[in-house]
């Protein structure tokens, strides 16, 4: 960057001093007749200065940054160099063409000749300016974009993740303690309740490695799920499945299905003191795979944790099926809450079908 | 023999304390509740001297169970997961036990209990003639929103009454409580707890100051700086109560 950088900058000082030169040779040479030597040499004196005198000014800009500041601080401290460096470089001018003996008014006063050549300097030295700050600008704005998209993008992703790799460890505990209890009253079903446990936390580490799974698999981890839950609230949790063994190879996001049966669970029925029930759908609806999560218990206002994971479901699923997928929840009658998930199954199709 | 109670709503989670409790021969498990209102219900019949209490149950939490109860028993709450959760209330229960529960941790635990025996021997308060009044050794459960704690009536100086609610002054705290003045009044012991007036009950061993006051009345310095006025009716009451 810095490399190129400064190829850009040499070239451009030498183009930019180089056609100032060549304009004032075309110039002179339109207007008088012949070009006399002494006009040649104040060119070549006007043109190094400026080289000089602004390649001088830029390393002080780049020392101190002040590209980097805003156009209200950097005005001044500009406008302060481009004066000194105006002054700066009339003052080599007129000293050089005296010991050239390139001029001949040499009677008009120091100041006013000073004064002038400094205005001459200033008309180049302007626009120089402009161009050096303008680029810089319009560099740095733009590298602030990409770090702005890089930064959106790794907000998104870890969205993403947080909300995949959410498994609720106060089911965990639950079920551990659950399981301890069962090693004495039913051991066999203390065996697979293990079983059913390593599934869900496989399942649940391997989730954030993958962006889609198939429907069935998503299924038999909730299967283990709520095997675990039941073990836990006995009759108090009661499931139904009505699945179309159609819908089973459907592509859904890992995790997302799991994560509704726990708010289910965690919202609906564990805050019942009578239970209630789990009823788990999966049918084709025209053109989307139609998945919906009802559970018995009321839907309370919009509480802060879960508005982040319903907005983030709802994210989710538009991220990896587009916009006409769809998530919503709401109550279906005065004691069941209904979840309903929507996935275009065109797209999806086309989306499994990319991946070997 | 300690008499403890478990209220949780899973039965397995019953069970395997329980089971835990069969190394502790010195507690006897009374009764088994499911949820808040089960608990309450066994708390005031039974009157244990401990209880083993879930937070999260279904209906009414056990923080919401505690502050419905007259007078707190003993407290070790049970909890999967929320030590954190647990750790923001300003709750100063006796413990808590994360499940699956650790036997050494229970141990502990149950070791806290009789050092809180051994420092107040009146556990025999329980068996005080009326039951229904509350000695000032016994705690109460106050819940304020967010925050919870476990106070001993002989910490409070102040309940003042703001509507149908009670204002309870305690160390620099002062939650409110849905209980009224006259209702509280009931329950208090009068030799400690006097009604100042229509406003005010005042713990009598947290007075700082008594001044003379208009009319023949007094008024009264708290501990805490609060000053409350003693009705010209209960000044005569009051001043027989000390010269006793």
């Amino acid at each position: 960057m810095t490399k190129n950088g400064s190829k850009y900058y040499w070239w451009c000082q030498i183009g930019g001093w180089g056609s100032l030169a060549l304009v004032l040779v075309l110039n002179s040479s339109i207007s008088e007749q012949t070009i006399t030597d002494k006009q040649i040499y104040i060119m070549v004196i006007t043109v190094l200065t400026g080289i000089l005198v602004t390649h001088i000014f830029r390393e002080v800009i780049k020392r101190s940054g002040w590209a980097f500041l805003t156009v209200e601080k950097a005005l001044p401290k500009f406008l302060i160099g481009m004066l000194l460096t105006c002054i700066a470089s009339a003052l080599i001018r007129i000293t050089l063409a005296d010991r050239l003996g390139l001029v001949s008014h040499k009677n008009t006063e120091f100041m006013a000749r000073l004064l002038t050549v400094a205005a001459d300097t200033g008309l180049m030295i302007i626009p120089w300016t402009l161009i050096y700050y303008f680029y810089h600008y319009v560099l740095i704005s733009s590298r602030r974009q990409v770090d702005t998209l890089k930064l959106e993008a790794l907000v998104k992703e870890l969205e993403l993740k947080t909300i995949k790799a959410h498994i609720n460890p106060h089911f965990i505990f639950n079920a551990l303690n659950s399981i301890r209890a069962l090693i004495d009253e039913n051991p066999p079903r203390a065996r697979t309740a293990i079983t059913e446990l390593s599934n869900i936390l496989r399942s649940s580490m391997q989730a954030e490695k993958l962006e889609t799974v198939t429907f069935e698999k998503e299924l038999n981890i909730v299967k283990d799920y709520l095997a675990l839950e039941h073990i836990r609230f006995e009759d108090r949790l009661q499931v139904e499945y009505e699945i179309d063994e159609d819908t089973l190879d459907q592509p859904i996001p890992p995790m997302m299905l799991q994560t509704l049966v726990e708010n289910a669970i965690k919202h609906g029925i564990s805050r019942q003191v009578g239970g209630g029930k789990v009823r788990i759908v999966s049918d084709f609806r025209e053109d989307y795979h139609e998945l919906v999560i009802l559970n018995t218990g009321v839907l309370n206002g919009s509480r802060d944790s879960d508005g982040f994971g319903l907005a983030s479901t709802k994210n989710r699923l538009q991220l990896l099926f587009g916009q006409k997928a769809n998530f919503d929840i709401r109550e279906v009658n005065e004691n069941t809450v209904q979840a309903r998930v929507l996935i275009p199954v065109h797209t999806a199709a086309a989306k499994t079908s990319l991946k070997p | 023999m300690i008499k403890a109670i478990i209220i949780d709503d899973e039965r397995l989670a019953r069970n395997e304390l329980k089971k835990l409790l069969l190394d502790f021969p010195e507690i006897e498990v009374i009764a088994e509740a499911t949820n808040a209102a089960e608990g309450v219900e066994k708390i005031d019949s039974l009157n244990p001297d401990l209880i083993f209490l879930d937070i999260q149950m279904p209906g009414k939490t056990g923080f919401d169970m505690l502050a419905e109860l007259e007078r707190a028993p003993n407290v070790i709450f049970t909890t999967a997961y929320d030590e954190y959760a647990l750790k923001a209330f300003e709750v100063n229960a006796l413990d808590y036990l994360l499940k699956p529960v650790e036997p050494k941790r229970l141990a502990d635990a149950l070791q806290k209990l009789q050092v809180e025996e051994d420092k107040e021997p009146i556990s025999d308060h329980t068996i005080s003639v009326n039951r229904s009044i509350l000695n000032e050794h016994d705690q109460v459960f106050v819940k304020d929103g967010e925050r919870c704690w476990f106070v001993k009536l002989s910490d409070i100086r102040l309940f003042e009454s703001v509507g149908n609610y009670a204002k309870v002054y305690f160390g620099p705290n002062k939650p409110l409580i849905l209980k009224s003045l006259n209702a509280l009044e009931e329950r208090l012991d009068e030799k400690v707890f006097f009604r100042a007036n229509r406003k005010h009950i005042v713990n009598l061993r947290l007075i700082e100051k008594i001044e003379p006051y208009f009319n023949g009345g007094l008024l009264l310095e708290m501990k805490g700086g609060e000053k409350i006025e003693v009705s010209r009716r209960q000044t005569v009451k009051f001043k027989e109560m000390m010269s006793l």
